[in-house]
């Protein structure tokens, strides 16, 4: 977990074939108040283009991007 | 209710729809019921609003109305219909619950296409802002990332790199060769490939093993436009694959293992420079010229195979997939005595990519699939398209069917005898 | 009455033929004048050539024998008994000396065809009533069946009345007069058509008809003239 953002929910999408994480997270992010902060886990290499698309035509930010040996995470702020 | 600006604008893209083709479709049902036992839905649940005639009657019923002098003097006759929120409500429940598979035009004696016919329904979804909310977002998704594709090509790039080395790992490059290619302007091949390791490494490793000079396309193969019935964004998405083809001078386009993604392009693309291919074609083309040869005691167990609909019974490409099973396993076993007959797993049209929000009905409706799988007795599943990959893996769990869902593209690229 | 007769024999032919002919044209023309689909809509495997294939599919309708094999046998006996039929009135405007193999006076099927064909519409209408098929249909399909029905019923007793009956007074030689009177736009009506015993029968039958031929190019017996396009978007 990264330091300096605090995660309200995680999302836990690994293993899942793209477009699942994006389909996930994007209805997951409305469990969350506006403002609040996702961390979405993902070991599809696709999501480290498809989140940051979504996150532009949704309007959501991602804060961060973190990549370890096997897992990308995203620190995702619900915006709308 | 349903304001007159909202219906006339709703009307003007029904009258968008109405080519030749489409007409014809709406002029000449004679409601027979020939198509009963054609569609998969009625097959597994039964009830009648599943029977094809039924969906498009909902189509035409408003066609009947706003299109036919008929439906001005006596729109009893024809039970046409107005266009309102019930009828859009109707729409949405005859084109969401059919997967566009055609398989009822194999038994219509006209050939009416159904899917056409709900594509209908499905612009008008859209045009009321009806449809599937997820549709349209991944489909947005799609289009924003090939819009601003340097913001993304970094991290495309970063992702890939990723990749290369789980392909080099697993099999041996020559030296100095690219594990995967991207942007190779003069490049013979470009594969157009779904943003996901499994539709990278596999087809990677194969194009290398047959010295193929490709390069990777930077965008995704799956048309979400098509899926949910935008033909803007169907353009869109398809258009840019077409541009990065010219641009690369590429002489052949090779669509990954994604039925719609490769009906759209090989049917909707126009004449071009360059030819479209499935991978399947192009793996079986590899076999026949002695370019990759494969190991068959790396399959283990009988093996069937899956036509995925809009690859098989709509684009052709039936006898690549068993020739290349041929080289694999020497247990194959048909699910149909003809392909055309193959039921639909159950997962197109956007049902699948709809994700838990369909996965009850998808279930539900698919149970001829399943039982017409477990009789071939099989325990290998192989199929060429991620959303059928998807759907069964899907009734593979909920059925406890004991089968191992294979991508073809997988299994050749296991089965490769590295020299 | 005679107003009556004369009004369903003559002015309404008139009308229903040009609603017919020109209705169908019309909307032929306004179906095929439409932009053609960008893209293939066959169904694979395809069998060469496509055009054979779609005329095969379209006479012989192969899914039906398949799929549904009694009703195949019906479609087929109406589909011919309806060419027959469209042979034999052909006759009453002249002599077709290749019919008469066998000789005959009117019709070579004597009202057989007529018999056989309506009760393939006795079928067709029966099946409506019957679930599925009663939750797909719409009237129209009801309507055109029992307006079929009526039509050759009527006009197959006309055959079986004149001969059992002897109402020879009418012969081919009255109905070539009129119909010939009104092809060349000099309506004539032989007393002999409208006086014999018969002659309600020749006026409900024509009547019927007439009914038909206006509803048909806004009906789905438009899949006449549109089955072999359809089909031939099938095979590509």
């Amino acid at each position: 977990m990264s330091d300096d953002i605090k995660v309200d929910k995680v999302f836990d999408l690994k293993g899942l074939p793209c477009p699942m994480p994006v389909v996930k997270v994007s209805k997951g992010i409305k469990e969350v108040e506006i403002g609040q902060v996702i961390e979405a886990q993902s070991t599809d290499p696709g999501s480290l283009t498809d989140f940051p698309a979504w996150a532009r035509t949704s309007g959501n930010e991602i804060l961060k991007t973190e990549q370890d040996d096997d897992v990308i995470k995203f620190y995702i702020k619900r915006n709308a | 209710m349903m304001d007159e600006k909202t219906r006339d604008d709703l009307l003007k893209l029904f009258e968008s729809k109405l080519n030749e083709a489409m007409r014809l479709y709406l002029e000449t049902c004679t409601r027979c019921g020939v198509c009963t036992e054609a569609c998969h839905v009625h097959a597994s649940m039964g009830q009648v609003k599943y029977i094809a005639a039924y969906r498009a009657e909902i189509v035409r019923r408003l066609y009947k109305k706003y299109f036919k002098g008929r439906g001005k003097i006596w729109p009893s006759v024809g039970e046409a219909r107005e266009l309102s929120a019930m009828a859009l409500d109707e729409l949405y429940e005859a084109a969401y619950s059919c997967t566009g598979c055609r398989r009822c035009m194999v038994y219509c004696p006209f050939g009416i296409d159904t899917q056409m016919l709900m594509s209908i329904a499905k612009l008008l979804l859209v045009g009321a802002e009806m449809e599937p909310e997820i549709l349209t977002l991944l489909a947005d998704t799609s289009i924003e990332k090939g819009k601003s594709i340097d913001l993304f090509k970094e991290s495309f790039m970063q992702g890939l790199k990723r990749l290369e080395d789980e392909v080099v790992s697993k099999w041996k490059l020559e030296a100095g060769e690219t594990a995967i290619p991207v942007d190779v302007e003069g490049a013979d091949l470009l594969y157009v490939a779904l943003a996901g390791a499994h539709s990278i490494i596999p087809a990677a490793a194969i194009f290398n093993a047959a010295k193929e000079n490709w390069t990777l396309s930077f965008f995704e193969a799956v048309n979400f436009g098509a899926f949910v019935g935008d033909p803007t964004k169907t353009k869109l998405i398809l258009d840019r694959i077409v541009s990065e083809a010219k641009r690369l001078k590429v002489k052949e386009v090779c669509i990954c293992e994604c039925g719609t993604a490769y009906r759209v392009m090989k049917q909707l693309t126009g004449k071009q420079p360059f030819k479209v291919s499935s991978i399947t074609e192009v793996h079986a083309r590899y076999i026949r010229e002695g370019r990759i040869k494969l190991d068959k005691t790396m399959v283990d167990g009988a093996v069937t195979y899956h036509d995925p609909c809009q690859i098989a019974r709509n684009a052709g490409v039936i006898d690549e997939p068993r020739y290349i099973l041929q080289h694999l396993t020497d247990d194959y076993r048909e699910l149909t005595d003809e392909p055309r007959y193959n039921w639909c797993c159950g997962g197109g049209g956007g049902l699948v990519a709809m994700g838990e929000d369909t996965l009850d009905f998808r279930m539900k409706s698919a149970s001829v699939k399943v039982d017409q799988v477990n009789a071939t007795g099989a325990t290998i599943l192989a199929t060429a398209c991620e959303n059928c990959h998807a759907q069964l893996s899907n009734l593979n769990d909920h059925y406890k069917m004991g089968v191992d869902v294979r991508f073809l593209s997988s299994m050749i690229a296991d089965a490769l005898i590295q020299s | 009455m005679n107003t009556l007769y004369y009004l369903i024999l003559v002015p309404m032919v008139y009308i229903a033929f040009a609603i017919f002919i020109i209705g169908t044209t019309v909307r032929l023309i306004n179906i095929f004048r439409t932009p053609k689909h960008p893209a293939t809509l066959q169904v694979y495997p395809e069998k060469k050539p496509g055009w054979l294939w779609a005329l095969h599919d379209t006479f012989l309708f192969p899914t039906v024998r398949r799929h549904k094999p009694l009703l195949w046998i019906f479609l087929m006996v109406f589909h011919i008994c309806i060419l027959l039929l469209i042979l034999g009135h052909l006759e009453l405007f002249g002599e077709i000396e290749i019919l008469q193999f066998i000789p005959h006076e009117i019709f070579l099927g004597q009202g057989l065809v007529g018999l056989i064909a309506s009760i393939a519409l006795l079928y067709f209408l029966f099946r409506r009533f019957i679930s599925p098929v009663r939750e797909l249909s719409v009237p129209e399909d009801y309507y055109l069946l029992i307006l079929l029905f009526l039509v050759v019923l009527f006009g197959s007793q006309m055959d079986w009345a004149r001969r059992w009956y002897f109402y020879e007074t009418v012969t081919v030689e009255q109905y070539r007069e009129y119909l010939g009177s009104l092809l060349v736009l000099d309506p004539y009506l032989p007393d002999e058509l409208t006086e014999s015993g018969h002659s309600f029968m020749l006026v409900l039958h024509i009547f019927f008809a007439n009914l038909f031929l206006i509803f048909f190019p806004f009906s789905q017996s438009m899949h006449s003239f549109l089955s072999l396009p359809v089909n031939k978007l099938r095979r590509g």
